[in-house]
């Protein structure tokens, strides 16, 4: 029982901190009147999730044939393409394609924070900067993730101004602006000295073998293009069939993550060329000269089989769930594990923790909110009932 | 439950398991313990229909008594888990603790159940015919399968149904939102031939109160709090309101955001409170606030569990004036 004591010390002590409790419902209140919104704004999203919902449940039980796919269709476009199984593999590829004494500069990825991959570049000599605020502010906090779009909610601005005081050696006031000036300062001239940037994706088309990137910051457009190589990493359960599907896709995350729309949508096929001299083709004219995507499989497969827990895979990513669990509401990211709330045991559970997963399933008020919110309808709490047996049962 | 596979499974739900394996009832009470609310109302014990009571009401008082003694102990240095694990493994020796605790301190009140005597009154008053199996009323181990133990589940779900069908059951009108959401989507899909017509209390309301006046004694103002259960599981959202909405006196101010579909959870229920006996207060003292701020002086609601939540809450927040009753008790009263 020794995973769950702490687990449930740390979860109660995330329980009696009003700073999470206050920071949290103050973006829970945002969250809903930002997405109603966007939902009004633009209706049809609704219709469309249901034919999202659709190309999901297909692509996910065809994601080593999607993956054959895209890889062909990157490489035509002259990218390097990787299917890892498992997550040492991929860590393993991504290892030998950056070396070591690198300078990294990262775009915010839940599949890299599933394998732990900062931590593991770091390891191997390489310094990696998180362009992401939210992220950069984790990183420099030494904390981890509390969401997986806004990393950190739990952090209010006074600490943040703290924070950024030490890293400056200048005084700093909890001025919303001056800091984000102040991370733009920071953060801006290693995109250009960078060796290498990565990211992760929302989602891929595989007939073209396209990336598509969503985000507001700009940070990703910058950590993509700016560096001579870019490094992808992908869970295999963001491939869909088509860049018509991909679209879609990519539309209603954006919109359930409460966006009408967001600032930048990178489409990313392969490497940066020019044929303007003599129609040579030539690689690496502005953007990168080589393009890396490594297709992660880490479990998705074989998750992919069981006709309950594959839903997990049906996820967008939009957070929209989180924002409507009654005990995220009051522990943040602490009922989590790389992936949060009663989910987030799905994915503890396929990569291997069982300790965990069973913490985080029985935290689980299978109260089905989640399910209302989610884009996919993904019932979660038919997911942990099923995963409790598999507990329960030595599974 | 075999020792090794259930080692993940927390303690407090393991014991409550036990209960439900050993007495047939979630607080492990005596036989015929739960049935005592009955004895003077002469409901028949043989009937097609029949009124099915469930353990969350007929032991409300010392489930309420037993929540509170591990809440206090899991706010302490002492933590839920180990009393919840060394309760167990007493019971197994036939020192059962936790039920002399619950006899010394629970208030007699399990003979009222103010709810189920509601519920048949109303039933009664509707012409509805029904019956009630007192000790014969089986546990329809709806937190078994909630707990994980599915096959322990569905081994009581076939007993059980058994026993009904042995009886001469079928049709049962539930009062509890999980029993009855067990009884009616759970259990036919591990029991072959199942036949048993499952409705809830408040649909065989709707369906016999035709255009009966119901009036209120007083003027009030009540807001409405739906269980996961009864909305989410369930489906019934309009059901409860329109009856509430029939009855004149009332007036229903609702939460603006938080209700219907997109309830938010009282914390108790699905074993949670067994296993996070403080978290499950803070929450039970969040979604008291938003009830609270409508105004409203009583709150309405159709589960055990989120009354005893809820109830917690109020007494947390210090909020007097506001009650916290069982829709049955609202249509009684109307009456």
């Amino acid at each position: 029982m020794s995973i769950f004591t702490d687990y449930k010390k740390e979860i109660m002590d995330a329980a009696h901190n009003d700073r999470i409790r206050i920071a949290l419902s103050r973006a829970i209140k945002s969250y809903r009147a930002n997405t109603n919104n966007a939902l009004r704004k633009f209706p049809h999203t609704i219709k469309m999730a249901e034919e999202v919902k659709e190309i999901k449940e297909k692509a996910i039980g065809e994601m080593e044939k999607l993956a054959q796919q895209a890889c062909e269709a990157m490489e035509g476009n002259k990218g390097k393409t990787y299917i890892a199984k498992t997550a040492k593999e991929a860590l393993n590829i991504i290892t030998n394609l950056v070396g070591k004494g690198k300078l990294i500069v990262k775009g915010k990825s839940m599949t890299g924070e599933e394998i732990d991959l900062r931590e593991h570049l770091e390891e191997h000599g390489n310094q990696v900067y998180e362009t992401d605020l939210g992220e950069f502010i984790i990183q420099k906090l030494k904390s981890r993730p509390m969401h997986i779009l806004s990393p950190a909610i739990h952090v209010p601005k006074e600490d943040v101004a703290q924070l950024f005081s030490r890293i400056t050696g200048q005084e700093l006031p909890p001025d919303i602006d001056i800091l984000v000036a102040t991370a733009r300062k920071l953060i801006r001239e290693k995109y250009f000295q960078a060796d290498i940037g990565m990211s992760g994706a929302n989602v891929v088309a595989a007939d073209t073998g396209t990336l598509f990137l969503i985000e507001n910051e700009g940070n990703v457009r910058l950590s993509t293009s700016a560096p001579p190589i870019h490094i992808a990493l992908v869970g295999m359960e963001k491939l869909v069939p088509t860049l018509a599907d991909a679209y879609r896709v990519a539309e209603v995350t954006w919109r359930y993550a409460n966006y009408t729309v967001p600032s930048y949508v990178s489409l990313v096929s392969g490497p940066s060329k020019t044929g303007d001299i003599e129609k040579v083709t030539t690689y690496g004219s502005h953007g990168p000269r080589e393009l890396h995507v490594i297709f992660m499989d880490a479990g998705r497969t074989s998750l992919a089989k069981h006709p309950i827990l594959r839903q997990a895979l049906y996820c967008l990513r939009c957070g929209g769930c989180l924002y409507e669990c009654p005990v995220y509401a009051v522990t943040a990211g602490y009922f989590g594990d790389k992936y949060f709330t009663g989910i987030g045991a799905v994915w503890a559970m396929n990569s291997g923790n069982v300790e965990k997963a069973a913490s985080l399933a029985y935290t689980c008020l299978t109260c089905g909110r989640c399910k209302v919110r989610c884009p996919m309808e993904i019932d979660t709490p038919e997911m942990i009932v099923e995963l409790r047996r598999l507990i329960a049962e030595g599974a | 439950m075999n020792k090794k596979t259930s080692g993940l499974i927390p303690p407090g739900l393991v014991y409550i398991a036990g209960n439900i394996i050993s007495k047939h009832n979630i607080l492990g009470d005596s036989k015929g313990s739960g049935a005592k609310w009955a004895k003077d109302l002469n409901l028949p014990k043989e009937a097609e229909t029949i009124f099915f009571a469930g353990c969350g009401y007929q032991y409300i008082s010392g489930l309420e008594s037993l929540s509170s003694l591990i809440r206090g102990m899991d706010k302490s240095v002492i933590g839920a888990e180990l009393p919840m694990s060394i309760a167990g493994f007493q019971k197994k020796l036939g020192i059962d603790f936790a039920g002399i605790y619950r006899k010394v301190s629970a208030r007699s009140k399990d003979s009222d159940a103010p709810p189920l005597r509601d519920a048949v009154k109303v039933l009664s008053n509707l012409g509805v015919e029904f019956g009630y199996l007192a000790d014969d009323e089986p546990c329809c181990g709806g937190l078994l399968h909630y707990i994980g133990l599915q096959k322990e589940f569905v081994r009581n779900a076939q007993e059980m149904y058994k026993k009904l069908k042995s009886l001469g059951v079928k049709r049962i009108i539930g009062i509890v939102p999980s029993c009855t959401y067990t009884l009616r989507n759970l259990i036919p899909s591990c029991v072959e031939g199942y036949d048993l017509e499952v409705k809830h209390f408040l649909e065989v309301v709707l369906e016999s109160i035709g255009s009966r006046e119901l009036r209120f004694p007083r003027e009030v103002k009540v807001t409405y709090h739906d269980s996961c259960q009864l909305a989410r599981y369930l489906g019934l959202i309009e059901e409860p309101r329109q009856i509430l909405k029939a009855i004149k006196g009332i007036e229903l101010i609702e939460t603006d955001w938080t209700k219907g579909e997109w309830a938010t959870c009282c914390g108790g229920g699905g074993g949670f409170e067994a296993v996070f006996p403080e978290l499950s207060q803070i929450l039970a003292v969040n979604r008291t606030k938003e009830l609270v701020e409508t105004g409203a002086q009583i709150i309405v609601t159709n589960c055990p569990r989120c009354i005893m939540q809820l109830k917690d809450g109020l007494k947390e927040l210090r909020t007097g004036g506001v009650e916290v009753v069982d829709l049955a008790q609202i249509v009684a009263m109307a009456m």
